[in-house]
């Protein structure tokens, strides 16, 4: 069910427009990887709305994450508000890591299985639920 | 499962399409779909001219068989996305009808690009501009939209595909049913591509119940975002 389900919002983001905005290839779109922490800041402007984040590494030490994403317009139509993170919310995001290995990274419309997941189950992803 | 959740958008065109269609009436919230040439006119472009070619060496893409980390797309810094390549980007438009233009309402860049209909003809010398200046008429079921008088300073795609301000477009647009437009685009630039470039043809789609958002590019937020995210992302390791 799962899988279908993450099939299918794979379809419908392929059927909707597949690409980001300005040029990803500072990204590895290929890999997916999951970070969980403490957001400490979202901001929601446009054309590209950022999640940052404090995690821990393997070794305790907190690093503070950068997420890029899709502009406010974009992620509206997929269920997102302003409101969506308040500091202090714990989530993991499964992301598309910096090449370079910065810890920056990338989630949107273009590379399905992107998405954010709350401490209480809840998710936000990019498949579009206002639209008719 | 994946049937169901995929067939409500189905079923929601099919019964579009059983009501019958202005095909003079293009009016309504639309989306390039993919495929083509991603966010742009397409890879299938004709051999370049040596003025386009140095055009094209300059430019470095995010996108594309040339795209690297950094780069220099003018849209980074909020220029105006320009035309055709605002077309192609992911965000949905807005097609109005008024007295006399047509107008096209873009979310990217909250840009209006008017189209004039009302039989005049395309200025001899005009101002170089973003979007051009274009005229339109009715050829059968077809709309056909002339622009001319373009700067150069914009990219056709993501790909940094150039042109000069020697470019004239010509677009076609064919309303095949209530949810699908066929698109053509002819792009005639004899200062920068050695033949007439016959676009990659396109199809667009309806997108029923999606308002268009306020969606500025705005320059002093843009910069914000490349120092805290962009350039961190593209730095080279040990160019630090």
């Amino acid at each position: 069910m799962k899988k279908a389900s993450m099939f299918a919002i794979a379809l419908l983001l392929l059927c909707v427009r597949a690409s980001a905005h300005h040029g990803n290839s500072a990204y590895d779109e290929t890999a997916r990887v999951t970070i969980k922490g403490v957001v400490t800041e979202f901001v929601w402007v446009n054309p590209h709305c950022q999640i940052y984040l404090d995690v821990k590494d393997k070794n305790g030490n907190v690093v503070h994450w950068a997420v890029e994403t899709n502009s406010p317009a974009i992620l509206t139509r997929a269920g997102w508000t302003r409101r969506s993170f308040k500091a202090g919310d714990e989530v993991s995001i499964i992301l598309c890591p910096a090449k370079n290995g910065a810890p920056v990274a990338y989630i949107g419309t273009g590379d399905p299985g992107t998405k954010v997941i709350f401490a209480d189950g809840r998710e936000l992803d990019f498949a579009e639920k206002t639209a008719k | 499962m994946l049937v169901v959740l995929v067939l409500p958008p189905l079923a929601m065109a099919q019964t579009q399409t059983a009501r019958p269609v202005d095909s003079h009436d293009l009016s309504g919230v639309w989306q390039f779909a993919s495929g083509g040439g991603g966010q742009g006119p397409g890879d299938n472009f004709p051999p370049l001219t040596a003025w386009g070619q140095a055009k094209y060496d300059a430019n470095k893409p995010g996108y594309g068989p040339r795209a690297a980390p950094g780069g220099n797309d003018p849209i980074l810094k909020c220029d105006p996305t320009g035309f055709p390549r605002i077309l192609f980007q992911i965000w949905p438009f807005e097609i109005l009808n008024v007295p006399g233009r047509i107008l096209m309402f873009f979310e990217g860049q909250h840009t209006i690009r008017p189209i004039w209909m009302d039989g005049r003809k395309l200025p001899a010398d005009p101002d170089p501009t973003w979007y051009g200046y274009s005229v339109g008429r009715w050829d059968g079921d077809t709309l056909v939209v002339e622009t001319v008088g373009f700067n150069d300073k914009t990219w056709l795609g993501a790909q940094g595909q150039p042109h000069s301000d020697q470019m004239k477009t010509i677009e076609r647009y064919r309303r095949i049913d209530a949810n699908t437009i066929d698109f053509h685009l002819t792009i005639d630039d004899p200062k920068t591509y050695t033949k007439i470039w016959e676009a990659e043809p396109r199809t667009i789609k309806a997108r029923p119940g999606v308002e268009i958002a306020e969606s500025f590019c705005v320059a002093s937020e843009e910069e914000e975002f490349a120092r805290r995210i962009r350039e961190p992302a593209a730095r080279q390791p040990g160019k630090e």
